[in-house]
């Protein structure tokens, strides 16, 4: 077949596509439902939450969730060739720079032995494992939408697709965790959410190739 | 480009043949060991990769930016994967530049082999807008198929060719 032949073809198929944007609006409430279902199911809501959800604690749901939107409009920028991701991606930045220092504010206030105290709780675990397993239905069909782009920084991408999908998922398990200490809050969410970010870096560039 | 993207396919070919002479040059300044039919089989992967990631390109972004990102890339791609088997011969060097090209130097050699790897009646419909210039009418009458199966047939073959050429590199 001759490239004028192709061309004759291509210009042929006049179908419209959905944008990334629109796969993405698409496919994330549906994995949210599937993630929200297997808490109903699995988790449930602690008993407290409507009183939790009137205190400082509900900083735990919101905070989580307001990374799935800023990570959401870099991993968008990525997925665009020639639109600029770098001031997006420096929103993520001031984002993890302002949990850090607020993690060093309640470090500096309670010590190193408060740190510890407020870890050496079950529940740890549980966030550990929670967090990222809620996650997989969010991080496939970010990832999902995502292969439809045209990502050209795959590993960055996936990484960026995987705070998405850690951010939201983390702001589920929120209903579930009874914890509100800051200084078991911040590290363990955190450590959570970059467990999903590890999985969508290491599997970005085989899902996100074109 | 706008226009292609809302559907005016005459539009649409006349940007795609602009462009391909640009991206031939471009192909084949850089596999100069690849000889010209391997060229002419990565410049069509370039033109599929436009065609089935069009909708990345921001409308109020210039075009141009996002043409060479996306050309780059599937170039980069193309080297890197056959890079392992360039087939460069002595006879190459002894002709140089100026030799006459093979029968027709803008036959791709893939485009044949992933047709014939597709089901019969979406290489079919492949081929009769390209080898025939069908309007997409006069294909629909000729197979008996209603116009809108006919574009959403030839919208799922260029998605699968597009699929398998990834494939086929990988």
């Amino acid at each position: 077949m001759t490239t004028d032949d192709l061309i004759a073809a291509l210009a042929a198929d006049t179908l419209p596509q959905p944008t990334v944007a629109q796969r993405l609006a698409r496919s994330l409430p549906i994995a949210l439902a599937v993630s929200v279902a297997a808490f109903i199911a699995f988790w449930g809501p602690r008993a407290d939450i409507g009183a939790t959800l009137a205190s400082m604690a509900v900083l735990k749901t919101v905070l989580p969730a307001l990374l799935l939107v800023v990570a959401g409009a870099s991993a968008l920028a990525l997925a665009h060739p020639g639109m600029r991701a770098d001031r997006r991606l420096a929103v993520i930045g001031v984002f993890a720079g302002a949990v850090v220092v607020a993690f060093l504010f309640y470090l500096l206030r309670d010590g190193v032995s408060g740190l510890v105290m407020a870890l050496s709780k079950p529940s740890l675990v549980v966030c550990l494992v929670s967090v990222p397993l809620l996650g997989m239905p969010l991080l496939g069909a970010i990832l999902w939408s995502l292969s439809t782009g045209a990502v050209l920084r795959p590993r960055l991408t996936g990484a960026v697709a995987g705070l998405m999908a850690g951010g939201a998922s983390a702001s589920v398990y929120s209903f579930y965790c009874d914890t509100d200490m800051a200084l078991y809050v911040i590290p363990a969410y955190a450590t959570a959410i970059l467990l999903v970010t590890l999985i969508g870096a290491w599997v970005g560039p085989q899902v996100l190739r074109w | 480009m706008r226009a292609a993207i809302h559907g005016d396919t005459a539009a649409y070919r006349h940007l795609l043949q602009a462009i391909t002479p640009v991206l031939r040059r471009v192909v084949q300044a850089r596999g100069t060991g690849l000889g010209p039919d391997a060229c002419e089989d990565v410049l069509q992967d370039v033109l599929l990769a436009i065609h089935t990631k069009r909708h990345t390109w921001v409308e109020t972004a210039p075009l141009r930016p996002w043409l060479y990102a996306i050309a780059r890339h599937k170039v980069v791609d193309a080297f890197r994967a056959r890079g392992r088997r360039v087939e460069v011969a002595i006879d190459d060097f002894a002709d140089g530049l100026a030799a006459p090209q093979g029968p027709d130097p803008l036959e791709g050699r893939d485009m044949e082999t992933m047709l014939n790897a597709l089901d019969p009646r979406a290489a079919e419909i492949v081929r009769s807008f390209g080898l025939r210039g069908e309007t997409t009418a006069e294909t629909a009458a000729r197979l008996g198929m209603t116009e809108g199966a006919v574009r959403v047939a030839l919208h799922r073959a260029l998605r699968t060719l597009a699929q398998l050429r990834e494939r086929m590199i990988e």
